[in-house]
């Protein structure tokens, strides 16, 4: 929805009338994801899509029934049996998507979090007797978008923060590919000389600062990632045991086998808990047989993903 | 060739996306042939263009050229001991292996996604089937993968994977098995691609399937299969089987290092056949 929210506050701000059409579950390949919308305004305008042109006809026109005065309603789109079938279906998957009467107020609220990184949650009833029902609430730490029962709930918040200590080659594979998940990226460096716009030109934001201290003083939360790559004990231990102290998602430290034993040892000496130590992905990366800067990067976004996942991982 | 000129080359090849090996004399002994910061490049086939020393360097070059293109590492060989005189150089091979290409068929947003996250870690992205791409991801969502699949799967790609969900991968798979795709065919496509990261949105699923083609690039060690090699029966250096200079006596084939050792082996034979070529 995020992607039409502009959209959809100009057309509150012109008091047209509106309905949106969410995609709120997805069954096998969809080609979009939970919380995509098409919205439809009282003029016939289309703004959004829910699944890239495969039903976007008849979700308009169930937008045009709810617009007419039509009550709120779950519709599926998608064959669900027979796998004989689903071969060769012209889209793939099967899609749920919600249509109803957007609310002003809920538009403006949601837009004027965005506007202001306030990390909410919209909740929508999509069955029972309070079906079209809807609020916005703040959002403490991760929620997905999706159906939980009756009620879908979207997710608002700002970018997550990704930190990457050490403005080495890996540090701007790193970052692109930060970038590229959806993170706020910042790289920070003690040394100016390397950590320059020239190199890290996609970066939100290039801080030269000593890494802990800078870190002690940056915001953090669940979703945060923290990758290490300094790989040099006078920066890496005060750094981490820094990171230690946070509810960072993830902490990543790169380093080769022997550099990390001996900063585990250097760690524990200096008071971290194995408990503690275990929060450290180190090497940093899945093991995948990286070489390059750039597959390191891919390497540190599948172990970012897979750990803000919980998934179980082949080793 | 002068050095600088072989340097113009290589920017050449690598511009081209060819492979090959660039290889650099970085230190000598006296008597030797070679200067410091001679180069030459080592092509596939085993040509050389350039100038790291003569007859008792260039056999090494180039068997050490081929296996460092097999498994893309760079290495640091020495002539020591393969040489009459008491002359040696040190040579650095660095392998230039073109980014591998991969073919992203589909016009869905996965494939979209994937197609801008293989980009930017510089892999070369190709959005049609292509017979010289290393690696096949069909994400057409429905809109003609198993004959995607199919095409891909008869072609040389390494890899092959689909983009859908777990059951939906085993439908087309039935579907392609019914359309006489061979087993052993079936058998490389990787369906659903991608690492199990339990991933769910569209950048996610593009980072699983990055990180299964990052994972089965290297697992391909050596990516090529390694050179033939064989040792010279006059001199005992071990050659390339690639480009030597052979001879045949008794049905053996034997391979040497340079013009100079086969013409002593043919001049008698007998004294050097106890060393065999493989």
């Amino acid at each position: 929805m995020r992607d039409v929210l502009d959209t959809l506050e100009r057309w509150t701000g012109e008091g047209l009338r509106f309905a949106t059409a969410t995609v709120v579950k997805t069954e096998r390949s969809a080609p979009r994801d939970p919380g995509a919308v098409l919205a439809v305004s009282e003029r016939g305008e289309v703004a959004g899509s829910v699944t890239g042109g495969c039903v976007e006809p008849a979700v308009y026109e169930e937008a045009q029934a709810v617009l007419a005065g039509g009550p709120p309603r779950l519709v599926t789109y998608g064959i669900a049996d027979e796998e004989a079938f689903e071969v060769g279906l012209p889209c793939g998957g099967t899609v749920h998507i919600f249509v109803d009467l957007a609310d002003p107020a809920v538009v403006h609220d949601l837009a004027a979090a965005v506007r202001e990184e306030r990390p909410v949650a919209l909740e929508v009833i999509v069955a029972g007797e309070d079906i079209g029902r809807k609020q916005v609430v703040p959002l403490n730490g991760h929620a997905d978008t999706g159906l939980a029962g009756d009620v879908f709930v979207a997710e608002f918040a700002p970018p997550p923060a990704m930190y990457v200590f050490g403005a080495v080659d890996h540090a701007a594979a790193v970052a692109r590919i930060g970038k590229f998940l959806g993170y706020h990226v910042t790289v920070c460096d003690a040394r100016s000389r390397f950590a320059t716009r020239e190199r890290f030109p996609d970066v939100d934001e290039l801080i030269v600062a000593w890494p802990d201290e800078f870190l002690r003083g940056a915001p953090v939360d669940g979703r945060t990632a923290i990758c290490v790559l300094t790989h040099d004990h006078k920066f890496d231990i005060p750094l981490l045991k820094v990171a230690l102290e946070t509810p960072a998602g993830y902490i990543g430290a790169m380093g080769a086998r022997r550099t990390n034993e001996s900063r585990n040892e250097r760690l524990l000496a200096e008071g971290v808990t194995e408990e503690q130590l275990a929060r450290i992905h180190a090497p940093i990366g899945l093991r995948i047989g990286s070489r390059t800067p750039e597959e390191v990067a891919v390497a540190v976004a599948a172990e970012i993903v897979a750990t803000r996942r919980q998934a179980a991982v082949p080793a | 060739m002068r050095p600088a000129d072989v340097l113009v080359e290589a920017g050449r090849l690598a511009a081209e996306g060819e492979p090959f090996a660039l290889a650099t004399v970085v230190n000598v002994r006296r008597p030797a042939s070679a200067r410091r910061g001679d180069r030459a490049v080592v092509m596939p086939d085993g040509s050389v263009h350039g100038w790291v020393g003569g007859s008792c360097s260039e056999p090494t070059v180039v068997r050490e050229a081929l296996v460092a293109l097999a498994d893309g590492e760079s290495r640091l060989v020495s002539t020591e001991g393969s040489c009459a005189s008491e002359g040696a150089v040190e040579i650095l091979i660095e392998p230039q292996l073109p980014a591998p290409l991969v073919a992203i068929v589909g016009e869905s947003p996965a494939a979209a996604t994937l197609a801008g996250l293989a980009a930017a870690i510089d892999w070369r992205v190709t959005r049609e089937l292509d017979d010289r791409a290393d690696a096949v991801v069909v994400a057409t969502m429905g809109r003609g993968d198993e004959e995607a699949l199919a095409a891909a799967l008869s072609g040389p790609a390494g890899y092959v994977g689909l983009v859908a969900s777990r059951r939906r991968a085993e439908a087309v798979a039935a579907s392609l098995r019914a359309a006489g795709v061979a087993e052993d065919a079936l058998a490389r496509l990787k369906s659903p691609a991608g690492l199990d990261l339990g991933p769910i949105r569209q950048e996610e699923i593009a980072v699983a399937i990055l990180a299964e083609l990052v994972a089965w690039r290297h697992a391909r060690t050596p990516s090529a299969p390694p050179p033939e090699e064989a040792v010279d029966p006059v001199c005992g250096m071990t050659v390339a089987l690639v480009g030597a200079p052979t001879a045949v006596h008794e049905g053996i084939t034997y391979a040497f290092c340079g013009p100079g050792c086969r013409t002593r082996f043919e001049a008698e034979p007998e004294r050097y056949r106890a060393v065999e070529a493989s």
